[in-house]
């Protein structure tokens, strides 16, 4: 641990955005936890605070697709989870994240 | 403090494809000409609040340059989701002089 | 019997953590690279081979015979087990 400070700005940055586009964070709070940690890491030690279930290809028209809450990206995938695809955002009248699997993009015939 | 016109600016100073930051009432925010209109949008980015000035502008859309999130000068909604946007003032050009409304 | 069960993962994913973890549990013989803490060239190789097999960015990316799943699908895992076995 040790970016706690961090972990809380992030909070607030993303609390209002992902209310606007009809998700929350996820009430699994250990969950929320471990990715605010990741993506407080990222950001310190590559720059942004990249989702942490989504690799970089060091390409920035690419990876600036995937820094949180990356929603706007990907929402046609996302909405049909209603989950984001590391389970970080949930929509908001979800009360049981753990019934929401992940579902392969491909899956919904979306391209990535 | 009442609402009211404030000059930011001689529309000389602007040129298009750059944002021009003033800082009406101690308020950052950035003139951006384009389409033959002035636009006036907030500093500020609705990501995580990263000063817009020094972002591409192309047209009618600024770029982050934080992160690339973009958004349309005109409303300032971001273009991916355009329920989330930064503010936008009201702009008036009176002979050449760049005012905005507070 | 084909391939090696392969688990592309990053070791900043928890659902990554929980395919490895599915695997061990099951006690098969499986091989997992948590591909962030490699160094860049060898990274960007197998996150290019990843992407090759699933079109996917998103992890784990995980080969058992020769099927390709993205995600973390434990049912999807044991039927392809199954089939395995
Ligand atoms: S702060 Fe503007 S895109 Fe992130």
């Amino acid at each position: 641990m040790g970016h706690e400070a961090r972990k809380g700005a992030l909070r607030d940055f993303y609390t209002p955005l992902v209310a606007a586009m009809g998700y929350k964070f996820t009430p699994d709070d250990e969950l929320a936890d471990f990715l605010l940690e990741q993506e407080a890491a990222l950001e310190e030690t590559k720059g942004a605070p990249y989702c942490p279930c989504q690799v970089r290809t060091r390409e920035r028209e690419h990876d600036m697709t995937i820094v949180c809450p990356c929603i706007p990206f990907h929402r046609a995938h996302f909405d049909a989870m209603r989950r984001c695809w590391c389970g970080l955002f949930v929509h908001q009248d979800v009360t049981d994240p753990d019934s929401l699997p992940q579902i392969p993009a491909s899956e919904l015939g979306i391209r990535e | 403090m009442a609402e009211s016109w404030i000059k930011v600016a001689d529309e000389g100073a602007l040129s298009d494809g750059r944002a021009l930051p003033v800082y009406p009432r101690g308020l950052g925010m950035l003139l951006v000409r384009a389409g033959g209109a002035v636009y006036a949008i907030a500093n500020r980015c609705a990501h995580m609040a990263c000063p817009l000035e020094g972002g591409a502008c192309e047209a009618f859309i600024i770029t982050c340059p934080c992160h690339d999130w973009r958004f349309d000068v005109r409303t300032g909604a971001f273009v991916e989701a355009p329920e989330i946007a930064v503010p936008t003032y009201p702009v008036r050009v009176t002979d050449g002089e760049v005012f905005v409304h507070l | 019997m084909s391939d090696p069960i392969f688990v592309y993962a990053l070791s900043t994913c928890p659902w990554c953590h929980k395919a490895k973890k599915y695997f061990e549990d099951k006690g098969v013989v499986f091989e997992a690279v948590d591909i962030d803490l490699l160094p860049d060239d060898e990274s960007d190789r197998l996150a290019a081979e990843a992407f090759e097999l699933s079109g996917s960015r998103a992890y784990p990316v995980v080969r058992i015979g020769g099927e390709v799943i993205v995600g973390f699908l434990p049912e999807r895992f044991d039927q392809l087990l199954e089939a395995e076995a």
